[in-house]
């Protein structure tokens, strides 16, 4: 079963609007808002009103995938298209045929998928890797990111004609912050979800206090974060030591309190910003929508420093490759590493010189 | 006398929109207006309105332009379809290909948008080569 659109916002009985009206028009749909907001929930429900609701959702998350995986997952490929692809394998443009393919995190697609990607899109035609054949497909695409694809195309890096081929039906989903009505619906769904889900716990319902602390946090992990929230008090039965697990809320120092449609016209606080920039950096490398027991189960150090370390040189061995017309002497000298390390790392990381 | 002719003009500048409004009423025209694609949309769903033609902008919050005329042209194929674009080229040559009959760059003289909107209502009125 997937989640419900809940919500008695403005903006989100605008988005309910809009996805009964599009829902079975099949035209390309961009979802933006930040990390946590929904995005996937308003995916699922675009399919689950839409006549194709009997056929795949398929998901796939574009930044969490290297390039060239990426590519073979998408398009599928042929026996013996490279090396270790023992058998056929369809692609995610197969599996969504009639149905719909969920592009999320599509602002973090690497360029040269793009444009294949828009070749896709305007002709509904791909081959899988290593084969000579075009197939034809039928999917539905909902694509979504957190990212401003308008800066990422002045950053040249975002292709502009993709963007507005995507950019048919266009759900902004505004932070949870921006729309403080929806607290509350929220909080009920997920006591009465888990409540069901566990009928044995013994988390209780928030008194009429911590309701109102809860209406009045400002959420910088969105829905997702809210509803770990909940998930937390079924375990610890504490609604205490769950306040003092949140990040410090900077609205409580300065009350700022923004409710849907009358914006105060102040600048965001650069504190909240602050807040949240560490926030999404800490995502790329934990899953922070997973509970806070298992989260901090997955929070070493070590681990950590250890994927963005190797992230940070992946890129810069990338970089100076590609600044060297992938002379891996001339990069390794630069990098001041050996030639046999630089060939190490290459393959651990998995960087190879383009095809030509 | 005929019956006036029906227009939807969509826009997401307000500004535009009164200009639009003002000007086509004046020239006789019955013109209803919308904000956005969302708000079009459920005018054309509307069973009590019946429309002859739409001018729309592509670029706008939720239902595009281009998304507007790809519905109108599926559900609402007699409606004849202007679209105008102030965004380069991209949304123009999509609205093209979504099957817009006109596609106008902004700024567009409201004079040229009005001779467009009765040569494609009545095409007999048409003695001018293109």
């Amino acid at each position: 079963m997937s989640t419900p659109l809940i919500g008695v916002s403005k903006s989100i009985l605008k988005i309910k609007e809009l996805i009964n009206h599009v829902a079975n028009t099949c035209l390309n749909v961009l979802i933006t808002g930040e990390t946590g907001v929904g995005k996937e929930v308003v995916a699922q429900s675009l399919y689950a009103e839409s006549n194709r609701n009997h056929k795949n959702f398929v998901k796939i998350n574009c930044a969490a995938l290297p390039e060239t995986l990426l590519e073979s997952e998408l398009y599928g490929y042929e026996k013996g298209a490279f090396t270790g692809a023992h058998r056929k394998r369809p692609g995610k443009f197969q599996t969504a045929d009639k149905g719909v393919l969920f592009l999320d995190e599509i602002g973090d697609m690497p360029l040269a998928l793009q444009s294949k990607m828009l070749h896709v899109l305007q002709s509904g035609e791909f081959s899988p890797l290593g084969s000579d054949h075009e197939l034809k497909t039928d999917v539905w695409v909902i694509a979504a990111t957190n990212h401003n694809l308008e800066e990422r195309i002045a950053q040249k890096n975002f292709r502009e004609d993709l963007f507005y081929r995507l950019n048919i039906i266009k759900i902004d989903i505004p932070p949870l912050r921006k729309r403080k009505e929806d607290i509350s619906p929220l909080i009920e769904y997920y006591l009465r979800l888990y409540k069901s889900e566990y009928p044995n716990n013994k988390g209780t319902k928030p008194d009429s206090d911590t309701f109102a602390k809860l209406c009045d946090y400002s959420w910088p992990g969105n829905v997702r974060q809210l509803q770990n929230c909940i998930k937390q008090q079924m375990v610890l039965n504490s609604w205490s030591k769950i306040f003092e697990e949140l990040p410090k809320d900077p609205a409580e120092n300065i009350p700022d309190i923004q409710t849907d449609g009358q914006e105060n016209g102040t600048q965001p606080l650069e504190i909240d910003e602050l807040a949240d920039k560490r926030s999404i950096l800490i995502s790329e490398f934990v899953d922070l929508s997973t509970s806070s027991d298992k989260l901090f189960e997955d929070i070493s150090l070590k681990k950590i420093k250890k994927i963005a370390s190797d992230r940070v040189e992946k890129e810069v061995i990338t970089f100076v490759l590609e600044k060297v017309g992938w002379n891996r002497s001339r990069a390794a000298k630069i990098l001041k590493i050996s030639y046999k390390t630089l060939l190490y790392k290459m393959t651990e990381f998995d960087i190879h010189p383009p095809v030509k | 006398m005929a019956e006036p002719t029906k227009l939807l003009i969509v826009d997401d500048n307000e500004d535009i929109l009164s200009t639009f409004y003002e000007f086509f009423n004046s020239m006789g025209y019955e013109v209803k207006t919308a904000i956005d694609g969302l708000v079009a949309l459920k005018l054309l769903r509307d069973e009590s309105l019946f429309f002859d033609c739409l001018i729309t902008d592509l670029v706008m919050p939720n239902i595009s332009g281009v998304g507007l005329i790809s519905i109108v042209k599926k559900e609402y194929p007699h409606l004849k379809i202007i679209a105008m674009t102030g965004y380069g080229d991209q949304p123009g040559s999509l609205a093209s290909e979504a099957q817009a009959d006109v596609v106008l760059f902004k700024p567009v003289d409201l004079f040229k948008i009005e001779d467009k909107v009765s040569k494609l209502i009545n095409p007999q009125n048409d003695n001018t080569e293109d």
